[in-house]
C-alpha cells in the first residue's frame, strides 16, 4: 500500500512539475507574442509605404513577400505552441489531480472537509448583518457609478435641440445692416421685415479691386467648358477641357510652382475658375467667407463675408473635423458665384464680390456638416439639401435667390453633389444617395427616373460616360446604369468601392479610387477589371481627366498622372508638399491644387 | 491502480478525438497587401450540426439524466454518480465543447420571448426544461453528474474547508446578480454574457482569450479547498434549479432509514448543503419582531434596489455595441474613418446612417434603464427574503439535506453508515 502511496506522490508532484513547466512557457509565449505580435509587423508597412513610391520595384515586392510569409509563419507557430502547450499543460493536471485522488482515498476513506466551529443562532445574525451591509454596499456602488457616469448620448441630443431652438437667428433681431437694406433697397424688399428662407439683398462689404470678366447672357456649353466653374468640371463629371497641363511640380522644393498663398481660413472646398478668377471658401466658428483670387499671380482681389443673412444661426452647427464648415464647392456662371456652407447659408456674389443675395436654407440636421457641393442648370442654381430630417432638391433662381421650385427626396441624408448629364435630348441632373440613384429635370425638379441600388452613407457623386450613369459607395457595389424613363443597371461590382472619391468615366473607362488607397480601372461598358493598383494613401478626392491623362490626388499631397489608356500607363507621380484632399483643377496650362493650408498654382516656369 | 489507468486511457482518448476535431485553418490574417496572383480562395462557413446529432445530444441528456437521478435516488452510489459526471465531462465538455449548454439555454429561452423573430433551437429548449423537471422531482441530479461544468469542478475538489455562513449567504447573492444581469442583456439583445464569461470552455476547447483561461484556472485553483466555487457562487442557472429543487418530492435522503446523528454526513458535504437538526434559541418575541421588521424592509429594500439598478443605465448599456459605438463616434468622429475597425465596418456595411445608430442606442439605453429598475428591485427582493430566511425558524430532528443548495453528489450517502433499514455498516 506504502509502495503505491509513493508512486502516486511521485507521479502527482512530476505531473504537476511538467504542468507548471508548460504554464511557465505559456505564459512566455503569450508575453512573446504581444510584445511581436506577427500579425502588427512594423516592417512591411514601410516597405509598402517604400513600394507605393517606386510601384514596379520588384526588389521591394519580394521583400514584402518573404517578410509577410515570415510572419505568417511566426503567428502560425505561436499558435501550435500555443495549443500544444495547454494540450500538454492540461494532460499534467489531469494526471496530478487523479494522483492525489488516489492518494486520499488509498490513506483513508473519508475525505472529511475542516469545519468550523458552529455558533447556532449567532451564526445567523451575523450573516443577517452581513447580507444587510452587502445590499446596502450594492445599493451605493450602483447608485456612485451612475453618479459618475456620462450619458454621451443624451448631451448629443441636447446640444442638437438646443442649437436648433435657442440659438439666437439673426431674424429674431435684425442687425442694423439688415434694416438699413431694406430701406435702401425698391420698395418690395423694403416693405416687409425679410422672413425666413426669402433672400435678402445686401450691398457687398467689399466693392473695391474688381477686376472681373462677367458675361451678361447665360453661358454657353463652351464657355462653361473652357472655364472650371463647378465641382469636378463643367458637367460636374471630372472631365477638363484644358491643354498644356503640366506633369512636373514639387510643392515641397518649389518646382513650377508659380504661386503659392495660405488660404486665411480652413475648408476643403475645390477652387472653381472663371477668366482670371478662382473663388473658393474657407470657414470657422467666427465667419464663412468668400475668396477671389487672380489666379494668374495668387493676389487676393476680394473676399466677402457670408455674414447678415436671415436665419443663419448665431453659432456654428456641430460638424466633424473632416467635413468643416466649408466642403461644398461653389459653382458660377460667369455672372454671379454662389457658395453655400454647413450654416445652411446660400450666397450669391456678382464678380466684384457685391452680394447679390443671401439666404439661409435652415441649418442642415447632418452629423458630419453639409458638404454637397452647388451646379447652375441656365437660370437655376441647383442645392442637394438632403439631411437627417428630409431630403430635397432646390431649384433656386440664380438672379433673385427665390426658390423656383422644391423637389422632396424619399431617401435618406447623403452628401453627394449633382451632376448634368446629357441624356438623348434632355439634360438631366444625377444624384446618388441611400438607396436611390435619381435623375431630375434640372428645369423644373420633376423626378424622371430613380433605381434603388445604394446603401450606407452616400459621398461619392455620380459619374458619367459611355451612356451610362456610375454610382458606388463604399460597403455597398458600384453600378453602371443605363438611364431613361425605366433605367436598368447594366453591371454591378463590389471589389473596388469609394468612400468619398467620385467614380470618372472617360474613354470607355471608369476609374474608382478608394479611401484604402486603391485605384482600379474598368471597362465602363462591360464592368471587367482592366487593373489595379494600391498606392497607400487614401483617396477623398476624385480623380480629373484632362488632356489624355487621369489626374489623382491622395490625402498625402501626393499626385499619380496615369495616361487614360486600357493598360495601366503611369506618367509620374507629383508631390504638393502637403495634405490634400481636393482634386487639381485646370485652366491654360496650369493647375491649380489646394492643400490643407495654401493654394497652389501649378505650371511651367 | 486499474481506476487510474482507465481514467488515464479515456484521458488520452478524448485528447486524441479533440486533436482530429480541432480546426487548424484560421481567418485571422490580414489578407496580402498587394496583388500578386493569389486567389483567396472562397470563404465557407461551417456546415450546422446534423439534426441526427443534435437528438443525440438530446438523448444523451435524456439518458444522463435519467441515470444520476436513479444512482442518487434508488441506488445511493456515490461512485456511480461519479462516473456518469466524468463521462458528462467528456461528451458535454470535451467532445461537444461545451455547448450546447443548460445553463446558458437561459439565454436562449429569454431571448426567444423578447425577440418574436427568433426561434428558440428545439435542443435549446430540452437542455433549459429538462433539468428543472428532474429538479422539480428529485432535486440537482443534473448538477451532480450531467453538467461538465461541475463536473470539472468536482475532480478537483482535494482539500475542502467550509466557508463562515455569512461569507456563504453573502456569495449566494452573487448567482442571482448574474442571472439577473444574464436575462438583461440578452432582453436587450446585447451580449450572452453567460457564455461569453464561460470560465470553463476555454478548457473544453483548448482556446480562450488568456485571461479566460487564467479565470478558469483560478476557479480550479480556488476549488482544491472551496468546493465548486462556480456552482455555489455564480452559476445563474443555479438559482433556478435550486428554486425546482427546493419543491422536490423525491429528494434524495441522507439515510435510508432513522437517522443515527452521528454528524459523518455533515463532515462528508463539501458543499456546506447539510442541514444540522436546530431548536429555536433566543428570545422569541426578538426574533418575531425581527422577522416583522425584515418583512416591512422587503417593498423598500425592492425600492431602493431598483432606484439604483436604473442608475446603473448608462454604464451598464455601454457593454452594448450599438450604445458603445454610438458614444465612440460622438467622442471621436474620425473613427468613421478607421478602416480597421471592425465594428465602423460593420456599421457602415448595415447601409444605416449615424443618426439611425444614435437612435436606436437611445432605444437600447431606454430599455437598460427600465431592465435596470426590473433588476435592482429583483435584487432588492432576494436581499430581502434572504434577511426573512435568516430570521424564520424551522425545528428540525435530523441531519437533512438543504433542498435548494444540495447538488445531490451522493458524497452523505456514501459516508452513512446506515446503509438500510436498521443495519448499520461496521455494527451490529
Amino acid at each position: 500500500m506504502n509502495d503505491r502511496i509513493k508512486l502516486a506522490r511521485q507521479i502527482a508532484w512530476l505531473a504537476a512539475g511538467f504542468a507548471a513547466v508548460m504554464a511557465v512557457l505559456l505564459i512566455a509565449n503569450y508575453i512573446q507574442t504581444r510584445i511581436n505580435d506577427p500579425i502588427d509587423n512594423k516592417t512591411i508597412p514601410a516597405l509598402v509605404k517604400r513600394l507605393s513610391a517606386a510601384p514596379e520595384d520588384e526588389t521591394i515586392k519580394e521583400e514584402i513577400r518573404a517578410f509577410d510569409l515570415m510572419a505568417r509563419k511566426a503567428y502560425f507557430t505561436s499558435q501550435w505552441q500555443l495549443r500544444t502547450g495547454s494540450y500538454l499543460m492540461f494532460l499534467g493536471l489531469i494526471v496530478s489531480i487523479l494522483a492525489v485522488r488516489y492518494i486520499l482515498s488509498e490513506k483513508s476513506k473519508l475525505n472529511e472537509i475542516d469545519r468550523l466551529k458552529e455558533a447556532g443562532e449567532l451564526d445567523k445574525l451575523i450573516a443577517q448583518k452581513w447580507v444587510m451591509y452587502v445590499g446596502a454596499g450594492l445599493i451605493l456602488l450602483a447608485s456612485v457609478s451612475g453618479f459618475l457616469s456620462y450619458n454621451a448620448l443624451d448631451s448629443y441630443t441636447v446640444d442638437e435641440s438646443t442649437s436648433g431652438d435657442s440659438q439666437k437667428t439673426v431674424g429674431q433681431e435684425p442687425p442694423p445692416e439688415i434694416q438699413q437694406a431694406a430701406l435702401m433697397t425698391d420698395t418690395t424688399t423694403a416693405r416687409q421685415t425679410p422672413a425666413v428662407g426669402d433672400p435678402v439683398q445686401l450691398p457687398a462689404k467689399d466693392t473695391t479691386q474688381v477686376k472681373a470678366v462677367a458675361v451678361p447672357a447665360l453661358p454657353s456649353k463652351n464657355q462653361l467648358r473652357a472655364n472650371f466653374p463647378y465641382f469636378r468640371g463643367a458637367e460636374g463629371t471630372g472631365i477638363a477641357y484644358q491643354k498644356n497641363v503640366p506633369e512636373e511640380w514639387n510643392g515641397s522644393a518649389g518646382t513650377n510652382i508659380l504661386w503659392k498663398v495660405k488660404i486665411p481660413k480652413p475648408g476643403f472646398s475645390t477652387p472653381i475658375i472663371w477668366g482670371n478668377q478662382l473663388f473658393v471658401t474657407g470657414a470657422d466658428a467666427q465667419s464663412r467667407v468668400v475668396y477671389c483670387y487672380d489666379r494668374r499671380n495668387g493676389k487676393l482681389i476680394w473676399e466677402a463675408d457670408a455674414d447678415s443673412i436671415e436665419g443663419s444661426p448665431a453659432t456654428a452647427p456641430k460638424v466633424t473635423s473632416d467635413t468643416g464648415l466649408a466642403a461644398p464647392t461653389m459653382a458660377t456662371d460667369g455672372r454671379a458665384v454662389f457658395a453655400i456652407f454647413a450654416t445652411g447659408d446660400l450666397l450669391a456674389l456678382d464678380m466684384n464680390g457685391k452680394r447679390l443675395w443671401g439666404r439661409n436654407l435652415g441649418i442642415p440636421d447632418n452629423h458630419y456638416g453639409h458638404s454637397s457641393s452647388l451646379i447652375i442648370f441656365k437660370d437655376k442654381l441647383l442645392v442637394q439639401f438632403d439631411t437627417n430630417r428630409a431630403g430635397k432638391l432646390i431649384g433656386i433662381d440664380s438672379q433673385t435667390g427665390k426658390t423656383a421650385w422644391e423637389t422632396q427626396r424619399s431617401s435618406k441624408i447623403s452628401w453627394s453633389s449633382p451632376i448634368l448629364i446629357t441624356n438623348g435630348t434632355r439634360t438631366e441632373l444625377i444624384l446618388t444617395s441611400n438607396p436611390t440613384v435619381a435623375a431630375y429635370n434640372p428645369q423644373t425638379g420633376k423626378e424622371l427616373w430613380s433605381l434603388a441600388c445604394l446603401s450606407g452613407e452616400v459621398g461619392p457623386s455620380a459619374g458619367f460616360g459611355e451612356g451610362l450613369v456610375f454610382a458606388a459607395n463604399e460597403y455597398a457595389k458600384l453600378v453602371a446604369i443605363k438611364p431613361g424613363d425605366t433605367p436598368e443597371i447594366v453591371w454591378e461590382a463590389d471589389e473596388f468601392l469609394p468612400e468619398v472619391s467620385s467614380p470618372l468615366a472617360v474613354n470607355g473607362l471608369l476609374y474608382i479610387a478608394t479611401s484604402y488607397g486603391a485605384f482600379a480601372c474598368y471597362d465602363a461598358k462591360t464592368g471587367a477589371k482592366l487593373w489595379s493598383e494600391e498606392f497607400g494613401d487614401s483617396f477623398y478626392s476624385s480623380p480629373v481627366y484632362v488632356e489624355g491623362k487621369v489626374y489623382l490626388t491622395d490625402t498625402s499631397g501626393k499626385t499619380r498622372i496615369i495616361k487614360a489608356t486600357r493598360d495601366y500607363q503611369p506618367v509620374g507621380t507629383v508631390e504638393l508638399g502637403e495634405k490634400s484632399v481636393c482634386s487639381p483643377i485646370f485652366m491654360d496650362g496650369r493647375a491649380y491644387l489646394r492643400g490643407m493650408n495654401n493654394l497652389y498654382c501649378i505650371g511651367t516656369k | 491502480m486499474r481506476i487510474v489507468k482507465k481514467i488515464f486511457f479515456l484521458m488520452l482518448l478524448a485528447f486524441s478525438t479533440l486533436q482530429g476535431f480541432a480546426l487548424e485553418a484560421q481567418q485571422r490574417f490580414p489578407k496580402p497587401e498587394f496583388a500578386n496572383g493569389y486567389e483567396q480562395p472562397a470563404t465557407t462557413a461551417p456546415s450546422p450540426r446534423a439534426l441526427l446529432l443534435e437528438y443525440l445530444d438530446l438523448f444523451v441528456l435524456l439518458a444522463a439524466l435519467s441515470l444520476v437521478t436513479w444512482l442518487v435516488v434508488k441506488k445511493r452510489s456515490r461512485k456511480g454518480v461519479f462516473w456518469t459526471s466524468v463521462f458528462s465531462l467528456l461528451y458535454f465538455g470535451f467532445y461537444r465543447e461545451g455547448c450546447i449548454c443548460s445553463i446558458g439555454s437561459i439565454q436562449n429561452i429569454v431571448l426567444g420571448m423578447v425577440d418574436s423573430s427568433y426561434t428558440i433551437p428545439l435542443t435549446a429548449l430540452v437542455f433549459f426544461l429538462l433539468p428543472l423537471a428532474f429538479s422539480l422531482f428529485f432535486g440537482r441530479t443534473f448538477c451532480a453528474g450531467v453538467c461538465p461544468l461541475g463536473a470539472i469542478q468536482d475532480l478537483v475538489i482535494l482539500k475542502p474547508i467550509e466557508l463562515p455562513k455569512w461569507l456563504q449567504k453573502v456569495l449566494g447573492l452573487i448567482p442571482y446578480l448574474y442571472l439577473g444581469l444574464a436575462v438583461l442583456f440578452v432582453a436587450t439583445k446585447s451580449e450572452f454574457i453567460i457564455c461569453r464569461y464561460d470560465p470553463f470552455v476555454g478548457f473544453f476547447r483548448f482556446e480562450a482569450p488568456f485571461h479566460m483561461l487564467m479565470l478558469g484556472l483560478l476557479f480550479l485553483a480556488a476549488g482544491i479547498f472551496v468546493a465548486r466555487p462556480y456552482c455555489r457562487f455564480f452559476c445563474p442557472y443555479g438559482v433556478l434549479l435550486g428554486w425546482m429543487s427546493k419543491f422536490s418530492s423525491r429528494h434524495m435522503t441522507i439515510t435510508p432509514a432513522a437517522c443515527i446523528q452521528c454528524k459523518l454526513c455533515a463532515n462528508s458535504c463539501p458543499f456546506g448543503a447539510i442541514n444540522e437538526p436546530v431548536v429555536e434559541t433566543g428570545k422569541r418575541l426578538k426574533n418575531v419582531n425581527r422577522l416583522i421588521a425584515y418583512f416591512v424592509l422587503l417593498p423598500l429594500w425592492m425600492a431602493f434596489g431598483g432606484w439604483a439598478g436604473s442608475m446603473m443605465h448608462v454604464p451598464l448599456s455601454q457593454y452594448n455595441k450599438t450604445v458603445y459605438l454610438s458614444e465612440q463616434l460622438i467622442a471621436h468622429p474620425e473613427l468613421k474613418n478607421d478602416q480597421k475597425n471592425i465594428d465602423i465596418r460593420t456599421f457602415l456595411t448595415s447601409g444605416k446612417t449615424t443618426e439611425q445608430l444614435f437612435a436606436e442606442a437611445r432605444d437600447i439605453r431606454h430599455q437598460f434603464y427600465i431592465g435596470g429598475w426590473l433588476l435592482g428591485g429583483f435584487m432588492g427582493l432576494v436581499i430581502g427574503t434572504s434577511l426573512i430566511r435568516l430570521s424564520t425558524f424551522r425545528r428540525r430532528e435530523d441531519w437533512e439535506p438543504d433542498k435548494t443548495n444540495c447538488l445531490s453528489c451522493a458524497r452523505c450517502m456514501d459516508y452513512c453508515p446506515v446503509k438500510k433499514e436498521g443495519v448499520i455498516e461496521g455494527g451490529t
